[in-house]
């Protein structure tokens, strides 16, 4: 790519300077809650920026644990099946949009890609009352049913362009061999989507893992998720006042690693997936 | 015939799916936004009451005016600051640098939203980080409890999330520089125009599709964005701080007016359908332009 300008310093330079400064910038929120929950609330107020480090090491961060552990397990389970349904019934569409000739095809995609423009605030309070109207209240269901059902659009529009770019000689070769379209979906549409999929996926489990307001209305506080939890945080009593900034940045901390540790295993294929450009209009 | 079962049979899933958690709820979010309903009993049919009312609350009128502002300033800004960091990004000379620095941005994604907003409350706090960097270049006389102020506490809120890149649009932008065919840049180079020029004419218009996307879904998260007034101000203090959506939310959840509630989100959802049908609209897309350039 010739995008790039060669061998001058003084363009070289300011570039490289700008990025690193805007990238501390951006990820500083993640620094400050990492070590806010390592100090305690006296080496907090002397200096929000130092790397100081509260003794016995550790200590806010075994106490948040102990707190949110539960609630971090069930969203663990309430992510893991929304994200696995989206995909697996977005790539069904996707595959049926981008490969199937059938009756109807440009009504139902029209009727998939009018989705996108029915925002989640419009739906929140008929959704929240339909739910419990199923008697879902109190159920995670309330909460995987309704992820699996909003995550389909965008799923759907992203998958489909990725399969159409993949090259006719994969299927007619498959196609000679007999293969069924379910085959053709699971042995070539699949496996050549996996970065854009790994990239959705990702891009669907930090927004449910994080989402907070339709949880908080369909879930009792016993049975909440890791989002609420740490949106309704209750410090332990045992716990002096001074250092309950550092607890509740233990648990932010805590809440954040999954994603973290996801990121950190998949980041190849997520950057790999949106830089196909299969986004855009 | 067996051809459309079939594939019908793929789509089912989906359409089960989206018929029942979508689309149902929407129709019954339109058809409430004409009713008196508190959302246990049956919903009274009303006509435009709704509207009529809203059109005379000064609340309402408020919150529309602080969307406005959150829209003209934080759209351009957050979109900005993106598109600034994907070319920064795509001028770097190595390709492992390029990589990195979009390993480091995409990073940020990694935190989760509502940990994002109430660590910036943190920042905002009496003596909290703004504090402390304001007293240290001299500026501490400007200290402030920035969100129970009236006349910060707004632009607290559309400051948040500093320095405003946003990883997914931002790789996505990337994406759209990455495709552009390398004879039309060194068309550009060898015509020996600046780097801004270059930028203006040439990169901006073939990265015009992800541009329009991004910015159709910037329309639709700004005027959905509920969680940072929620958690922070509350509409508060001195009413500074409502927007249509916290609106929306408080009048269903609170009030338990349920018909007003909805038809908020009907004139919300009306605007955000207009604005991004008319992006949709006036913006072209970049095949067309590329097919204009090549």
């Amino acid at each position: 790519m010739t995008g790039h300008t060669h061998g001058n310093w003084a363009v070289r330079v300011p570039h490289y300077f700008a990025l690193t400064v805007i990238g501390v910038l951006a990820l500083f929120p993640m620094y400050f809650m990492a070590v806010t929950g390592l100090k305690n609330g006296i080496q907090l107020e002397q200096n929000p920026f130092s790397l100081a480090i509260a003794h016995p090491f550790g200590t806010f961060y075994r106490q948040a644990w102990d707190y949110i552990d539960g609630d971090m397990l069930r969203t663990v389970l309430i992510t893991a099946a929304s994200v696995v349904g989206i995909t697996v019934l977005g790539m069904l569409s996707a595959y049926a949009f981008a490969r199937m000739e059938f009756l109807g095809s440009t009504v139902l995609f029209y009727v998939v890609f009018g989705l996108l423009l029915i925002p989640s605030f419009l739906t929140l309070i008929p959704l929240f009352l339909e739910v419990r109207g199923m008697g879902l209240i109190d159920n995670p269901a309330a909460l995987i049913l309704p992820y699996i059902a909003g995550g389909q659009a965008f799923a759907i529009f992203v998958f489909r362009s990725s399969i159409q770019g993949i090259p006719e000689e994969f299927f007619e070769a498959a196609r000679i061999d007999g293969a069924t379209h379910l085959r053709m979906l699971l042995r070539i549409a699949a496996p050549l989507s996996r970065p854009i999929m790994i990239a959705v996926g990702l891009l669907n489990v930090t927004a449910i893992w994080g989402d907070y307001v339709f949880p908080s209305l369909v879930l009792p506080v016993s049975r909440q998720t890791a989002a609420m939890a740490v949106g309704n945080f209750q410090p332990p009593p045992s716990v002096p006042d001074i250092n309950v900034v550092n607890l509740q940045f233990a648990a932010y901390t805590i809440v954040s690693v999954p994603i973290i540790l996801l990121f950190i295993f998949f980041i190849r294929y997520f950057i790999a997936g949106l830089a196909t450009g299969a986004v855009k209009m | 015939m067996s051809r459309t079962l079939k594939a019908w049979a793929f789509l089912a899933p989906t359409f089960i799916f989206v018929g029942t958690f979508c689309y149902w709820p929407a129709i019954r979010a339109l058809e409430g936004a004409f009713t008196s309903w508190d959302g246990v009993s049956a919903p009274k049919w009303i006509g435009f009451k709704n509207f009529y009312q809203l059109f005379h609350d000064s609340v309402f009128l408020g919150s529309f005016l602080h969307l406005l502002w959150w829209s003209l300033i934080g759209i351009p800004v957050g979109m900005g600051a993106s598109l600034l960091v994907a070319l920064l990004i795509y001028r770097l000379d190595s390709k492992r640098a390029q990589y990195w620095f979009r390993v480091a941005f995409a990073l940020t994604l990694c935190l989760p939203g509502i940990v994002g907003i109430l660590t910036w409350e943190n920042f905002y706090e009496i003596g909290g980080v703004i504090d402390t960097l304001l007293s240290d270049v001299g500026l501490g006389r400007f200290d402030t409890a920035w969100l129970a102020n009236p006349h910060t506490a707004l632009g607290a809120l559309i400051f948040m999330g500093f320095p405003w890149v946003g990883a997914f649009a931002m790789l996505v932008f990337y994406a759209g520089l990455q495709s552009i065919p390398g004879e039309i840049i060194d068309a550009a180079s060898v015509d020996g125009i600046s780097s801004l020029r270059r930028v203006w004419h040439v990169e901006l218009p073939l990265i015009k599709g992800q541009l329009k996307v991004i910015l159709i879904l910037s329309i639709i998260g700004i005027t959905q964005n509920l969680l940072p007034p929620l958690l922070l101000t509350g509409g508060g203090p001195a009413n500074t701080t409502w927007v249509p959506v916290l609106y929306m939310y408080e009048n269903a959840f609170q009030y338990a007016q349920m018909g007003y509630a909805l038809s908020i989100a009907f004139i919300l959802f009306v605007v955000s359908l207009v604005l991004a049908l008319v992006t949709m609209r006036y913006l072209r897309s970049d095949n067309e332009t590329r097919r204009r350039v090549a």
